[in-house]
C-alpha cells in the first residue's frame, strides 16, 4: 500500500481507523479507503446519542458511483457526529485522518480494541 | 480484436469477460477497470468528477469498444432498417446517421441504436453485449419479409474511440486532411485520423460538441487513440472512463438501455415519441397506436433533488406516501452539486415544478419534476458569466 497509515491509530480490516482516547474513540475511513471511492459526495451521519454493536451500520458514504456501508468497529455510544461533512464531505478525501474524522464514540467494552488491527498489521493487508 | 481474457465463475456460471485493444494504454494510464456488460473497461483515470468537468470544459476521450457494430448489406438494407426501426429510413440521406430503436411486437425496445448510411450499405451500432440479440433479430425478421440483405455483427473487428467536449474539432483536425466543419451534425464518412482509415460520426452522449470513430481492424485503435492524446494535450484532454460517461449522459437527460429499458418500456415510456416516424410501417407500430389512444401509461421524468441525499436505480417515487414511479438512473451531477436521476413516474404527477419523494433507505428526499437536460449546451460559459457578472 502507498497510501497513509498513521502509527498511533487503529485500524480494521474493512479500512475503518479509530483514535482512543481514554474511553473515547473518534472513527474514520483511511487513506485507502478514501483513494479506493474516489470523489466523496455524499455522507448520512447517525444520531448523537444511537447506541451500535460492533459490526452495525455507523453510516453512510457515498462517491459518485458508488454507495458504502461504513460498519462500527466497536461497540458503544454515539457522543459526536462530524456534521461540517454534511456540507463538505470531500474532507474525507482531502483529510481522511483529521478533518474528515465520521464519529465519535464512548467505548462500552474497552476490550474490543485488542481485535483491532495496530499499524503495522494494517498496512501488511 | 478483442480476446478472450480468462474464464471466470459469475454468479455460478462461467462468463466470459473480454478487453479492449486498448487495456495496456489504459493500464499505463493509470485506469480502473470495471465489468460492464461483460467488458472489464476503464471506471475511472483520475476522478469521476475532475473527468466530467474536463469534458463540459475542454475534451475528452473515451473508448467505448464495449458498444457494438452491425453491418447490414444488401438491396432491401434501406427496408430491414425501416421495417426493424421506428425510423423510415429513406429519409435519411447517405452520409447520416440517426437514432432510433428496435421494438419488438409489443412496442417494447429491444435497443436503442444509432445508424449510419454509408453509401450503399449501413452500420448500426447496439449497446455493449447487445450484438448478438439484435443480429439474429434482424435477421429472423429479414428472413421472414423476404428481403435481400446480409447482416454481419462484426463487433468484435471495430474499436470505438469517442472524443467529447468543446475542445473536440480543434483536437481531430489537426489529425486528418478533411475539413470537419464539413462532417455535419449526425454526419458521417469514411477518413483517415492519424494516417488510420475509421468511420467519423458527429455524434456522442455526453451533450457537447463530438464525435465518434469505428476503427477497424481493432488493434489498430492504439495508434489513433496515443495520436488524440498527444495531439489533444494542448487543450487539456484527459482519457476518461465509463463512470463519466454515466454522470454526463444522465445532465443530459440521456438514457441507458441497460437501466431505462429494462423490463421492457415502449418509446412512449421512455419519452422517445419525438424518435418515432408514424408514416411508415414498423414492427411494434400497432400496439404504440393503441397505448398512445390510452395515455395512461407512465413516463420517463426528470427529477432534481431539493434536498440532500443521492438518488440512486430502484429507489421508489411516492407523492403524498403513494408509490408513483421508480427511479431507473441517478447520480450526483457533478455541475450542479445535487442528486440528479431519471425514472419512470406515473402521467398525473410529472407536470414541472412538481415535488416528489425519493425514498432513500427508507427516508423521503424531496425532488422537483424538471425538463431535460438538467445541465443547459454551454453550460460552462454561462456558469462563466455569472461568475464575471
Amino acid at each position: 500500500m502507498a497510501e497513509d497509515v498513521r502509527d498511533d491509530l487503529k485500524y480494521t480490516k474493512t479500512h475503518e481507523w479509530l483514535r482512543v482516547t481514554g474511553s473515547t474513540a473518534l472513527i474514520g475511513i483511511t487513506d485507502h479507503a478514501q483513494s479506493e471511492l474516489t470523489d466523496i459526495v455524499y455522507v448520512e451521519l447517525p444520531e448523537v446519542g444511537k447506541e451500535v454493536v460492533k459490526g452495525d451500520e455507523l453510516c453512510v458514504v457515498e462517491s459518485v458511483k458508488s454507495v458504502s456501508e461504513i460498519y462500527s468497529p466497536i461497540s458503544g455510544t454515539i457522543t459526536k457526529v462530524n456534521k461540517a461533512l454534511e456540507e463538505t464531505p470531500e474532507t474525507i478525501n482531502s483529510s481522511p485522518y483529521d478533518d474528515g474524522w465520521l464519529v465519535e464514540i464512548k467505548i462500552k467494552n474497552i476490550k474490543e480494541i485488542n481485535d483491532l488491527f495496530d499499524a503495522n498489521r494494517y498496512r501488511k493487508l | 480484436m478483442f480476446y478472450y481474457r480468462e474464464w471466470i465463475p459469475l454468479g455460478g456460471l462461467k462468463s466470459m469477460v473480454l478487453r479492449s485493444p486498448l487495456y495496456h494504454i489504459q493500464q499505463q494510464l493509470g485506469a480502473k477497470f470495471t465489468e460492464f456488460a461483460g467488458y472489464e473497461m476503464p471506471i475511472q483515470y483520475s476522478s469521476i468528477k475532475d473527468e466530467h468537468l474536463t469534458v463540459r470544459k475542454t475534451v475528452g476521450l473515451f473508448d467505448v469498444s464495449h458498444m457494438s457494430n452491425v453491418w447490414i448489406e444488401g438491396q432491401d438494407a434501406e427496408e430491414l432498417l425501416s421495417r426493424t426501426t421506428v425510423e423510415d429510413a429513406a429519409r435519411i440521406p447517405d452520409g447520416m446517421s440517426q437514432y432510433t430503436e428496435i421494438l419488438r411486437e409489443d412496442g417494447t425496445i429491444i435497443d436503442d441504436t444509432i445508424f449510419m448510411h454509408l453509401g450503399d450499405r449501413y452500420m448500426i451500432i447496439p449497446n455493449a453485449s447487445m450484438n448478438t440479440l439484435v443480429t439474429n433479430w434482424l435477421t429472423e425478421q429479414a428472413k421472414k419479409y423476404h428481403l435481400k440483405v446480409r447482416v454481419a455483427d462484426m463487433s468484435k473487428e471495430y474499436a470505438i474511440l469517442a472524443i467529447q467536449g468543446p475542445r473536440s474539432r480543434d483536437t481531430l483536425q489537426s489529425l486528418t486532411d478533411v475539413d470537419l466543419q464539413t462532417v455535419k451534425f449526425f454526419g458521417c464518412r469514411e477518413i483517415d485520423i492519424a494516417d488510420r482509415k475509421c468511420i467519423i460520426s458527429h455524434t456522442g452522449y455526453t451533450g457537447e460538441l463530438g464525435f465518434e470513430l469505428s476503427i477497424t481492424p481493432a488493434p489498430a485503435a492504439d495508434t489513433i487513440f496515443t495520436a488524440i492524446l498527444k495531439e489533444g494535450k494542448q487543450f487539456g484532454l484527459k482519457p476518461i472512463g465509463l463512470g463519466a460517461r454515466d454522470t454526463l449522459r444522465m445532465e443530459k437527460g440521456f438514457m441507458l438501455a441497460g437501466n431505462e429499458f429494462a423490463g421492457g418500456r415502449t418509446p412512449l415510456e421512455a419519452t422517445l415519441a419525438w424518435t418515432i416516424n408514424w408514416d411508415h410501417d414498423f414492427i411494434g407500430k400497432e400496439t404504440l397506436l393503441k397505448l398512445k389512444e390510452l395515455g395512461t401509461y407512465q413516463r420517463l421524468t426528470c427529477l432534481k433533488c431539493l434536498d440532500k441525499g443521492i438518488p440512486r436505480h430502484s429507489a421508489e417515487i411516492h407523492h403524498q406516501d403513494a408509490p408513483v414511479g421508480v427511479i431507473t438512473s441517478g447520480t450526483v451531477s457533478p455541475c450542479l452539486n445535487t442528486g440528479i436521476a431519471l425514472g419512470y413516474v406515473a402521467p398525473d404527477h410529472r407536470e414541472k415544478g412538481t415535488v416528489l419523494d425519493i425514498i432513500i433507505r427508507g427516508k423521503p428526499i424531496k425532488a422537483e419534476v424538471v425538463k431535460p437536460p438538467f445541465v443547459p449546451k454551454d453550460w460552462v460559459q454561462h456558469k462563466n458569466d455569472q461568475i464575471f457578472k
